[in-house]
Parts: structure tokens; sequence; C-alpha cells
């Protein structure tokens, strides 16, 4: 889902929320993995989503999306030889879709409590069963007016390159601002304070966010 | 400790070449076999007529119709509804002091055409009340429910639960509904149950489902059948042996009493009656439609007595079997057929309803003991004292 098509949805949810997109299944300090509902509606990665429980709002870049089998013990085949479209897949073989899962997985990047906004790791990590929204334009707008969430995803450890998930995380922010390009270059300026000692790969990131 | 199978691989050699040695002897009768088909199929009134006078040491397909009838398949319909049922159970374990049993019936509903969709359910079910555990007799007689009994009862659960689903589907698509194994409860007639095992199985159960099947079949598009993967059946090879028995009238006792493979028909002997299709069909047909004289269902099916076909896929020969009110009805039959070659080409080589039902009733060795310890743990909670076996107790915590 792009972030133009958040900024023309209207809320589904009564209080304001987001599109509701998946749900906790697995959690912990500074992560949380989720399930889609629909298998195909994964958010973006670098995309900023929530949850929320009676303490507040959780903030969260999505940086890993998978779609697999529910069961372990059973591998996805190729159906489609004789096919001309994917879609004619699904439509053949209609029980695919109660087969599979979409998880995306999700490194905290702040909370807000009330109307505070803090980027560093909340006391408490998002409960199991909690729902995930994508935030809307104006809560991406103001979760990244400071860009101190950055350093939690560039010392991430996690199996996808952080620097890829802070260039995407980035692009996707940019829209929500009324100059994406002024962002941008701020973003830069946050990276190059960041990566003064590592010229290559400031160097790298920088062209990532074009 | 496990299984030494360095003690095993001479063995395995010795059965290799035992296999290898009977495999040119086996196609000398196969040729014969398929020869002898051929023209008996030409005079199909004798026949008959000779398998309605015979007496005979096996069971005999009865036939319906000339036996080299080979059939392709129509065109599948477009928009249908296939849903499949199977079921798993967990048995009584006589070492621990609850006494149930679990059926899991699982469910696979898969719609094709211009609103495909899928449901995939279970419906686990426990048994323990004591009505429910055992078979009571109108005289106080109990046959308790397990083992081999268990397993006929959850047969006929898959049964049940399909009439439940036809009953709420209402559909106005055709469909086929489909069950894995025989339709004929051979086991009950084998073990000489008592007749009010058989009451309450087959005559009050599934035949009672089996009938309300056909009633829906009456008001929408519905064919019931079960397919059989790898049949091991030989009722149709027993038929080619009536047809070159020499004697009049046929009489296994009383003519060839003692002469184990010195009888004239043991020339197709060791066949299968897959054996003989796997040569005749071509991939996508199938054979003529026969049926099943065993005497469990000449004795109680009615109208309900099973037919069945053989169907020829692309790796293997399936035995397919329907009720007499589907195989009387030539669109049904069609309509079986077709669905079922989909089906398989769909769920590459066997049907894909049938193997997701599967996936949702299968209950494996850890499913069994998470029961067994839930039961546990909920009749401590209520201060309910367990015992179980020494020996149960003794596999659990295995020491040295």
């Amino acid at each position: 889902m792009d972030i133009k098509e958040v900024k023309n949805q209207k809320p589904k949810v009564k209080g304001g929320f987001g599109d509701k997109i998946g749900e906790v299944i697995e959690t912990s300090s500074a992560e949380f993995t989720a399930q889609c509902y629909k298998l195909t509606e994964a958010p973006p990665l670098g995309s900023l989503v929530k949850t929320q429980d009676k303490f507040g709002e959780i903030y969260g870049v999505v940086y890993n999306v998978e779609t697999h089998s529910l069961d372990p013990g059973r591998r996805v085949l190729a159906r489609g030889e004789n096919m001309k479209a994917e879609e004619e897949i699904f439509a053949a073989n209609p029980q695919l879709s109660k087969l599979l899962t979409t998880d995306f997985r999700v490194l905290l990047v702040g909370h807000v409590e009330g109307k505070s906004i803090h980027h560093y790791l909340p006391p408490k990590s998002a409960s199991i069963h909690s729902f995930v929204y994508i935030c809307r334009l104006e809560e991406v707008r103001a979760f990244t007016e400071s860009l101190d969430f950055l350093s939690l995803i560039m010392n991430a450890r996690i199996p996808v390159p952080v620097d890829e998930v802070a260039g995407a995380c980035i692009r996707y922010t940019s829209q929500a601002h009324s100059d994406p390009n002024a962002f941008l270059i701020k973003a830069g300026k946050e990276l190059a304070y960041m990566l003064s000692g590592e010229v290559n790969r400031l160097n790298s990131l920088l062209k990532r966010l074009k | 400790m496990s299984l030494d199978l360095s003690k095993l691989v001479g063995q395995i050699v010795d059965l290799a070449a035992g296999i290898k040695s009977k495999m040119g002897e086996r196609q000398g009768k196969l040729e014969f076999a398929l020869n002898t088909l051929k023209s008996s199929a030409a005079d199909f009134n004798a026949l008959k007529h000779k398998i309605e006078s015979s007496k005979t040491t096996w069971l005999v397909a009865g036939l319906k119709e000339s036996m080299d009838v080979r059939q392709a398949a129509a065109h599948c319909p477009d928009d249908s509804i296939v849903l499949a049922s199977d079921g798993s159970h967990i048995d009584v374990d006589r070492h621990q002091s609850a006494r149930c049993f679990l059926i899991n019936i699982g469910m696979a509903q898969l719609q094709y055409g211009r609103n495909p969709g899928a449901q995939l359910i279970s419906f686990p079910s426990l048994y323990f009340k004591d009505e429910e555990v055992a078979i009571t007799s109108t005289d106080g007689r109990q046959i308790p429910i397990e083992g081999q009994l268990l397993g006929i009862k959850r047969g006929i659960e898959e049964c049940h639960w399909l009439v439940e689903r036809l009953n709420a589907l209402g559909a106005d698509l055709p469909v086929v509904a489909l069950l894995d194994g025989s339709l004929i409860l051979w086991r009950l007639a084998e073990q000489d149950y008592p007749d009010f095992v058989v009451r309450d199985l087959l005559i009050d159960g599934f035949l009672k489902y089996l009938n309300h099947l056909k009633q829906l079949s009456q008001r929408q598009r519905l064919a019931v059948a079960s397919y059989i993967s790898y049949p091991r059946s030989t009722e149709v090879v027993n038929l080619l042996r009536l047809a070159v028995c020499p004697h009049v009238p046929v009489d296994c006792d009383r003519n060839c009493s003692g002469k184990f493979e010195a009888r004239d028909c043991d020339v197709v002997a060791g066949l299968l009656d897959r054996d003989l299709f796997t040569w005749l069909l071509s991939p996508g047909q199938r054979s003529a439609i026969f049926s099943s004289r065993s005497s469990v269902v000449t004795k109680y099916y009615g109208a309900n007595e099973i037919n069945f076909f053989y169907i020829r896929l692309d790796g293997e020969v399936a035995r397919v079997e329907i009720p007499l009110w589907v195989a009387e009805d030539e669109k049904l039959v069609e309509l079986v057929h077709s669905i079922i070659l989909d089906q398989c080409q769909r769920g590459l080589g066997y049907p894909v309803a049938l193997s997701e039902a599967h996936e949702q009733a299968v209950v494996n060795v850890a499913d069994r003991q998470q029961f067994w310890g839930l039961v546990e743990q909920v009749l401590s909670e209520d201060g309910i004292y367990l015992e179980s076996s020494a020996k149960s107790a003794s596999k659990r915590a295995r020491w040295i």
C-alpha cells in the first residue's frame, strides 16, 4: 500500500485510526511479528505502523515481509505452468489462500503517550493479538518531525540490511511532509552525522534517498 | 532400542529378488487376462447367467455392462462444489483412567468457477458418556467402541458430517461429495459382530446417512462417491476366473476343493483389478460399472447397493465406489468421473479435496499427547485424582 493510497482513505474504525491490517502473533521488547489479514495486502517495507494498548500507542517500522505455508511441514508447489496469469492459480486452487499466510516484522521505533511522542523503546512491548494499523498521514508527519527514531533503525540487529530499511523508511515517511524533498535533505544530514566515520556507507545510503 | 536396519538389509535384498522373479510370469498372466476380458465381453448375457448360477470361494463383481467398456470423461462443469470428508481418531487408552475416545472429522469444501472459494474445517468430538462409548443391545449386552469398531464408527461419522454440511449448504451448483476408502463396511460382516452392533452402526447409522444423501440428491444435482487409491480388489479378475472355469455350474467347493494353484482359473491368480485396467484404459478413461456382490451389501444395502468403477489416472488406477442411485443416473456418473479426474489433476495425482480434508483431520503423536495432557489437567483442576497404569508411566519416564 502506497502512502498516497493511505492519504485518500477514510478511517474504517471509530476513533480515527488508519486501516487495520494485521494482528501481533509474536512480541518482544524491540520488535513484534504480525500476521496480515489479507495474504496480498502486507504493508510496504519501511512503512510506519502502530499498535495500541491502555498505555498509549507503540510505533514501529516494517523491516521484513514473508509469505509462507501456515503448516511448516507443507511446501508451496509451482502450479502455473499452463496458466497465463498468476490470478488463475488461486482461482483454480481456492484452498491456497487458506493454507498460506503473510507475516510482517516490525522494529519498534517509539511510542506515544497522550500527546507526547517518544523516540525510544516503550516500557511495555506490544501485546499478543494487538491489532496493527497503518499510521495515518498526520501521524507519520507528527512522529517524524524529529528524526531521533533513526538511530533505533541504524543500530538494530535484524536479518535485513538496516541501510535498506532506513532508506525505505525515510522515502516512505517523506511523503507525509508538505515538502518531501526538504525532509529527505534533513534526513540525509542526520545520517551524515550518524555515519560520519563511514563515508562509503553514507554515500551508498544517500543514493537510496532519491 | 531402535530398529537395527543392518540386520534387515539382506532380507530386503531377498524380497527384491523374489518380486523380480515373479514379474515375467505375471506379464504372461496379464496378457491372457486381457484377452479373456475382451472375448468374454462379447457374450455379456452368458457371463451374467454364469455369475448368477455360480458358487465361488472368491468375491465376484456383479456385471452391469460389457466388461470392456472404456469411457472417456465428459467435460467438467465450469462451476461446481467438491465437498470431502475424512477423519481420524484417538482410541480409548486403557492405561488412562478417563474412558473416552475422540473422533476428529476434517472437511474441505472447494468451489470452482466464477466464484472460487474454499472452506477448510475440522470437527473434533469427544465421546465419554456411557451410551456413547459402547453399543448396548435391548437385553443389556454391551460392546465397547474401541479398536476396529471405533475405526468403523469414525468412517460412519465422516459420512454423517457430509450430510450435516450438505443440509446447510443449499447449493444450486453441482456438488460431488467425496469420502476416502470403501463405502462397503466389510469389517462389520467379517468380524461376526452381533446383530445389534450391525443395526446400530450400519442400518441406523451409515445407511441412514446414505438414504439422506439420496433424498438430498432428488432436490439438487448431488453425487456421493468414495475414492480408493491403489486398490487391492480382485472382483473383476475373479469374474475372469469364472469366465475361464470349465465347470457347469461353477462350484469351487465341489469341483476344486484342495487343488490350490492347480485349478483352471489359476491362470489369472495373483492379478489385481488395477493391473487389468492399467492396461485396458487410457489416462482419463473409466471402466464399466460393476456392482458389489459382497454379503454385507446384498443383505443390508438395498437401494444403496454399492457399485464401482475403475478410473485410469496418469500414475495409477483408482477405484471409485458409488451407491446405486448414482450409478443409475448417467449424468451423475459423468459428474463423478469428470470431477474426480479434475480433482486428481489439481491434487497432483490424488483428489485435492480429500487430501485437504485429511490435513484437517489428522491427529499426530504430539496432538495425541497434548490431548491426554489436557484431559489430565482439566480433571486435576477439578480435583479428580487420576490413576494411570504403571506401564503408561514407564513409557513416559524412560530410564536406564
